[in-house]
C-alpha cells in the first residue's frame, strides 16, 4: 500500500506528511520530524514517556496511527516553549528537581500540562490520578507531584 | 515491512460492506490499546486493518427507557459523561488517563483478563450488544456473548456497534483490586447490583473478572442472595460462594492461590457497601 499525505497540526504549525499505512506518531515525530522529546519506551501504552496532546488530550503517540490524527492538532513537549522561554511547568520541573534521568519527563509534563489547563487547582489526589499512567524509575513520583502542584501555584499567580 | 493498509471507514454501512468484502483476515482496531502493542511487537502483522475512529460510533444516548452507547466511546467519555456510577467508577478504573481516552468500551470488552473489567459493571446492569452485519443487526445478552479465554459468539462479518442498557434500578458496587490504587491489572474486579424490596433483595447481580477466562456472572451468589434480608453474615456466606464459581490463574500481577484468597474479601466487601 502506497504512503499517504497526511495534514496536521503541530505545535501550533499546518504541516503534510507523507507517511506508510499506520506508520505511529511516535515514529512520525522521532524519525520522520527530529522531534526527539517523545521518548520510545515500552511502545505498549504502559508507560507514558510517548505521551503528547492530541486536542489537549493526553495520549500515547506510539499506539496512534497517524492517519488517526488527521486534521488534528497534535503538541509535543517541544511545542511548550514561547519566544525561547520554558513553559512554567518546565521550569518549575527544572528548579524543584523533579527530574532524574529525564526519560520520563517528557511525558510527565504533557500529562501536566493537560491536567493545568483543564484544572488550574487540582488537588494533590487529582494530580496523582492524572500522572498514574507515567511511570519514573528514578524519583519516587513526590518530586514530581509536587512540581505539578508548585506549578499550578506559580501559573495561577501570574494571571492575577 | 509489511505491506499494510489502513482502512478508515465513515460510516457503520462502510464498514460493514468492507468487513464483508475482506473477510476474516482484516483486523479490527478501535482505540488501538490492544492491537497496536501486538502490531509494534510483531506479534500481530495484519494486512489489513479497519480502524473505527471514524465510523461515528462514540456517542451516549438515553431514550424510552434504555442507554444507547455506541462502541468506540471513549471510556473518558464513559466516566465523564455518564450518569450512571457504576460506569463512571468502572470506566474510570481502566489504565492511566492517555490509556482512557483512547481506550474504547467496545474494544474493552474484548481485552482478555486480567483486563476488560468495564464488562463487569455492564453484567452487573443487565447490558446487552448490539451487532451489525451486511445482513442485518442482532442483540445478544451480554451474558452470552463470552464462550472462553479470547472466544466469543460474534461471527465473521459483525461489527460490535452498540451497547445497550436499561436505565438501571436498584444499587450498585465497584470494587477493582489490584497491586496499586490506580493503573494496574486487577487481581479481582466485582460489580454488583442489587434491586431491593424493603430490605429483602429482589433481584442481584454479581459479576466478576480477572479470576476466570472471561468477565462472568457469579450465579450461585445472585441465587443465593434473592429474597435475603442482605446482613453482614449473609454477605459473608454469599463472598464464600463466589469462589465456587471462579477459575482463578497464575500471572504476574498475582498468583492463583492468592487470587482465590482475595475474591471472597472483595466480594464482601463490596456487598457491605450495599447494607442500608
Amino acid at each position: 500500500m502506497q504512503a499517504k499525505i497526511i495534514n496536521l497540526t503541530l505545535n501550533g504549525k499546518n504541516i503534510d506528511v507523507m507517511v506508510s499505512p499506520m506508520t505511529t506518531l511516535q515514529v512520525l515525530l522521532r524519525e520522520n520530524l527530529g522531534y526527539t522529546a517523545t521518548k520510545i519506551g515500552c511502545r505498549q501504552g504502559s508507560c507514558g514517556s510517548c505521551t503528547v496532546l492530541i486536542n489537549g488530550e493526553p495520549m500515547m503517540s506510539c499506539l496512534l496511527p497517524v492517519e488517526d490524527v488527521a486534521g488534528q492538532d497534535v503538541v509535543t513537549l517541544e511545542g511548550l516553549m514561547v519566544d525561547g522561554e520554558l513553559h512554567a511547568i518546565q521550569e518549575t520541573f527544572f528548579e524543584t528537581f523533579a527530574i532524574q534521568c529525564g526519560y520520563c519527563t517528557p511525558g510527565m509534563i504533557m500529562v501536566s500540562k493537560a491536567l493545568l489547563d483543564k484544572n488550574p487547582y487540582p488537588s494533590r489526589e487529582e494530580v496523582i490520578n492524572a500522572l498514574a499512567g507515567n511511570y519514573c524509575r528514578c524519583t519516587g513520583y513526590e518530586p514530581i507531584i509536587q512540581a505539578v502542584i508548585e506549578s499550578a501555584k506559580r501559573m495561577n499567580s501570574v494571571g492575577n | 515491512m509489511t505491506n499494510r493498509s489502513y482502512l478508515l471507514p465513515e460510516t457503520l454501512e462502510e464498514v460493514t460492506k468492507l468487513l464483508d468484502e475482506y473477510g476474516p483476515e482484516i483486523l479490527v482496531m478501535a482505540g488501538g490499546t490492544l492491537a497496536m502493542p501486538l502490531i509494534n511487537e510483531g506479534v500481530s502483522t495484519p494486512e489489513i486493518v479497519l480502524g473505527l475512529k471514524r465510523a461515528k460510533l462514540n456517542y451516549l444516548r438515553k431514550s424510552n427507557g434504555i442507554f444507547v452507547v455506541g462502541a468506540t466511546t471513549s471510556l473518558t467519555q464513559m466516566t465523564e459523561q455518564s450518569d450512571i456510577p457504576v460506569l463512571r467508577e468502572a470506566a474510570n478504573a481502566v489504565g492511566g488517563w492517555a490509556i482512557r481516552n483512547m481506550g474504547t468500551i467496545g474494544g474493552n470488552l474484548f481485552a482478555p483478563p486480567p483486563g476488560g473489567d468495564f464488562a463487569v459493571a455492564l453484567l452487573a446492569l443487565d447490558a446487552e450488544l448490539k451487532f451489525v452485519g451486511k445482513n442485518g443487526a442482532r442483540v445478544m445478552p451480554l451474558d452470552e456473548f463470552y464462550t472462553g479465554f479470547l472466544t466469543n459468539r460474534m461471527v465473521p462479518g459483525e461489527i460490535l456497534s452498540e451497547v445497550i442498557l436499561p436505565i438501571p434500578k436498584g444499587s450498585s458496587a465497584f470494587i477493582k483490586y489490584g497491586r496499586r490504587h490506580t493503573n494496574t491489572p486487577s487481581i479481582v474486579a466485582v460489580a454488583i447490583n442489587i434491586v431491593f424490596d424493603g430490605d429483602m433483595v429482589e433481584e442481584a447481580r454479581v459479576a466478576l473478572n480477572a479470576v476466570g477466562p472471561h468477565p462472568f456472572r457469579a450465579k450461585r451468589v445472585e441465587a443465593y442472595l434473592q429474597g435475603k434480608a442482605l446482613k453482614e453474615e449473609v454477605a459473608l456466606e454469599a463472598a464464600e460462594l463466589a469462589t465456587t464459581e471462579i477459575e482463578p490463574f497464575t500471572d504476574p500481577i498475582a498468583s492463583e492461590w492468592y487470587r482465590r484468597k482475595m475474591v471472597p474479601v472483595i466480594v464482601k466487601r463490596a456487598l457491605e457497601r450495599l447494607i442500608a
